[in-house]
């Protein structure tokens, strides 16, 4: 068991040491120039003040010891020199060439907004994914089921996007049956906060919960096959009981590997929700930091930032299953 | 011999297949293709698939021949003075004015770009675009999968933490973080930045779209590998290069295609999206760049934002019931 989490733990870390070069390379050995844009933002800039920018950020120097002060700066603090001096505390991202403020600060400000529209759209799309799925396997076969399989298939055939432009239009800008979407921090106002972030979660909700539904679904009919539920239903154990303590606590495990891998993909940025309901969050400023001027820092964290997640999400994953089902350690 | 007639014989004789025999064996293939034809959802998706495929394929054709202009480089094109009211919305057809002949869809504002021509050249794009990565990302996936599975021990690992690495990437992030970078490699004017976008996009979806399929394939190699016509085949001495792509290959047709009919519809979504975001298309016609433009005039003018709308919907729908059909046929846990 041990030796399983912590094979898991090395390549974890590899896969993230190998994204942040990947990143960094992108970046700041790619074909523009991300002196460039400082050199623009300030004016003229002619060909010595490009050189002298580019002197001062350091891109002179070998690959291995730009990419070496960026990693090494993600644990002591550095001060970085763009036009001129900025103090960068560890962990540093690196300083915005548009705000000049330090990268991690301004994600830690941003964070919020994401973390509240994942969590609220996950607490959704599970409880009523897992429900309608449960549901429908227990009355496998009829019409309600039959209704449930092929609305899901619907909803899962269009873009998501679409759904959420949509119900953007109508619910909200046409009929205003929800109120205006937006983010207010849950400390300043917690009624426009929940106000604000309502339509993004029933969206994310009910798009997301028709995957969940369908896996739930297989999952539990396959369960419900199996001898110990008719056992427990010849025992006379109420049906309810039997579908939902014995049946769905052996078919809701392979439902956490798929939840845990959504959800760091919902927390890694939800750049089309935040764009088209109007949040300021991680995927809005990653959005805006490729327009030009280009804000490379910005955009390497939040690449960095989400790839963690992910590869951590992933490693979480693992360990739970781990647990859960014995065979996995085996293997 | 030549090439040639190798190939006929290999028609004639289908490798594996008994030919003297009175009932007619099928090919999985021809099993699956069957199935598909007494699915009633197969045929009306493919049908409208069909539709939508040569709509974009005689967008030039139908434009010319309707008389419309998707933008104004054609000298013969109406200039926006002449056809929007104070230069914003158009000065006949929808929204203000009866519908007309001349312009079905009516048009854009601000530009006075037809919506129509826009809208055919837009299913050429997004289809084209979708096609290109589909078959660049199947290739590469199918390849990177052979290899893997057929390889194992350390080729095999490596490629597996490769595959890992990719997957640990968010694909919008991505998109949004290389974009940019390859645009700015090919864009020297705007004729060219164009072009750069088309293959930035197709790049783009290539590098985050191969993985799963390679993981597929080579899931489906380790196991075929152990088959004895693989072995037999190793023992002839067979060139390991002619077992992955002769005897392995033919018998991931299945998994191949099904996993092909539903990368389409969601490269033709992914393209949309991206472009609507403002990091896919902007030289070229792209229904999600319209829709995108047409977000903000939605409270005037909305058939302006329906008309790309409903087409992506139709578009991926379609697509997707039809790759869900293929799956379903190529499945032998289904079969009849």
């Amino acid at each position: 068991m041990a030796g399983f989490i912590i094979r898991r733990v090395i390549s974890s870390f590899l896969v993230v040491v190998l994204t942040s070069m990947f990143v960094f390379a992108l970046f700041f050995l790619g074909p523009s120039n991300p002196a460039g844009p400082v050199c623009e933002a300030s004016g003229k800039c002619t060909a010595e003040r490009l050189a002298l920018i580019e002197e001062q950020m350091g891109l002179n120097e070998s690959v291995v010891t730009q990419y070496g002060a960026f990693a090494k700066g993600i644990f002591v603090d550095r001060t970085i020199t763009i036009g001129s001096e900025y103090e960068c505390d560890a962990p540093c991202l690196g300083i915005s060439y548009g705000t000049r403020g330090q990268v991690t600060d301004e994600l830690l400000e941003k964070y919020p907004a994401t973390l509240s529209i994942a969590i609220g759209g996950a607490m959704i799309y599970l409880t009523l994914g897992v429900l309608l799925g449960v549901l429908a396997a227990r009355w496998r076969g009829t019409a309600a089921d039959r209704l449930l399989v092929g609305g899901s298939l619907l909803v899962s055939s269009v873009p998501y996007y679409l759904f959420a432009l949509l119900a953007w239009i109508f619910l909200t800008l046409q009929w205003s049956i929800f109120p205006a979407t937006g983010y207010t921090p849950l400390t300043e106002n917690p009624g426009a906060w929940f106000a604000g972030l309502l339509l993004p979660w029933v969206v994310i909700g009910v798009t997301f919960s028709t995957q969940y539904a369908r896996f739930t679904r297989g999952s539990m009919v396959e369960t419900l096959g199996e001898d110990y539920i008719r056992t427990a239903t010849a025992k006379g154990v109420k049906s309810n009981k039997v579908v939902f303590k014995h049946g769905l606590r052996a078919a809701i495990v392979p439902i956490v590997t798929i939840f845990g891998l959504d959800f760091a993909a919902l927390l890694a940025g939800t750049v089309f929700t935040e764009r088209i309901f109007n949040i300021n969050g991680v995927g809005w400023w990653a959005l805006n930091s490729i327009q030009s001027p280009q804000d490379f820092p910005v955009i390497t964290a939040t690449v960095l930032v989400s790839a963690v997640l992910v590869v951590v999400a992933n490693l979480l994953v693992d360990v739970i299953y781990s647990f859960l089902d014995p065979r996995v350690r085996m293997s | 011999m030549t090439t040639a007639d190798l190939e006929q014989l290999e028609h004639e004789l289908p490798p594996g297949e008994p030919v003297d025999k009175k009932i007619a064996g099928k090919s999985p293939t021809r099993i699956a293709f069957e199935r598909l034809r007494k699915d009633k959802v197969a045929v009306i998706s493919s049908a409208v698939v069909l539709l939508l495929i040569l709509m974009g394929l005689f967008a030039p054709l139908i434009c010319s021949l309707w008389g419309i202009y998707p933008d104004n480089s054609d000298p013969a094109s109406p200039r926006p003075s002449e056809v929007l009211s104070f230069d914003t919305f158009p000065a006949i057809g929808p929204p203000y004015y009866p519908f007309t002949w001349e312009h079905p869809l009516g048009l854009a504002p601000r530009t006075g770009y037809d919506n129509l021509a826009r809208l055919l050249y837009g299913i050429r794009t997004s289809l084209s675009v979708a096609a290109a990565a589909t078959i660049l990302s199947t290739v590469i996936g199918v390849s990177i999968g052979l290899v893997a599975g057929f390889a194992r021990g350390w080729l095999d690992r490596l490629i597996s933490f490769v595959i890992d690495l990719f997957l640990s990437f968010p694909f919008l992030l991505g998109a949004l973080a290389l974009a940019p970078i390859i645009i700015s490699r090919f864009s020297t004017n705007l004729e060219a930045l164009s072009k750069a976008q088309v293959i930035a996009l197709v790049s783009v979806l290539v590098v985050f779209g191969w993985m799963a399929l390679a993981r597929l394939i080579r899931g489906q190699v380790l196991s075929l590998r152990e088959r004895e016509f693989v072995q037999a085949a190793q023992v002839m001495g067979v060139p390991t290069r002619r077992i992955l792509f002769k005897e392995l290959l033919p018998n991931l047709v299945a998994p191949i295609v099904v996993a092909t009919s539903l990368t389409l519809p969601a490269y033709v979504a992914a393209e949309a999206g991206l472009s609507y975001l403002g990091i896919g298309l902007t030289g070229v016609p792209s229904l999600g760049q319209t829709i995108n433009d047409a977000v903000n005039s939605y409270a005037e003018y909305p058939l302006y934002l329906w008309a790309p709308v409903v087409t992506v919907m139709v578009l991926v729908l379609a697509l997707n019931l039809l790759g869900d059909s293929i799956r379903d046929a190529f499945d032998p846990k289904t079969r009849r």
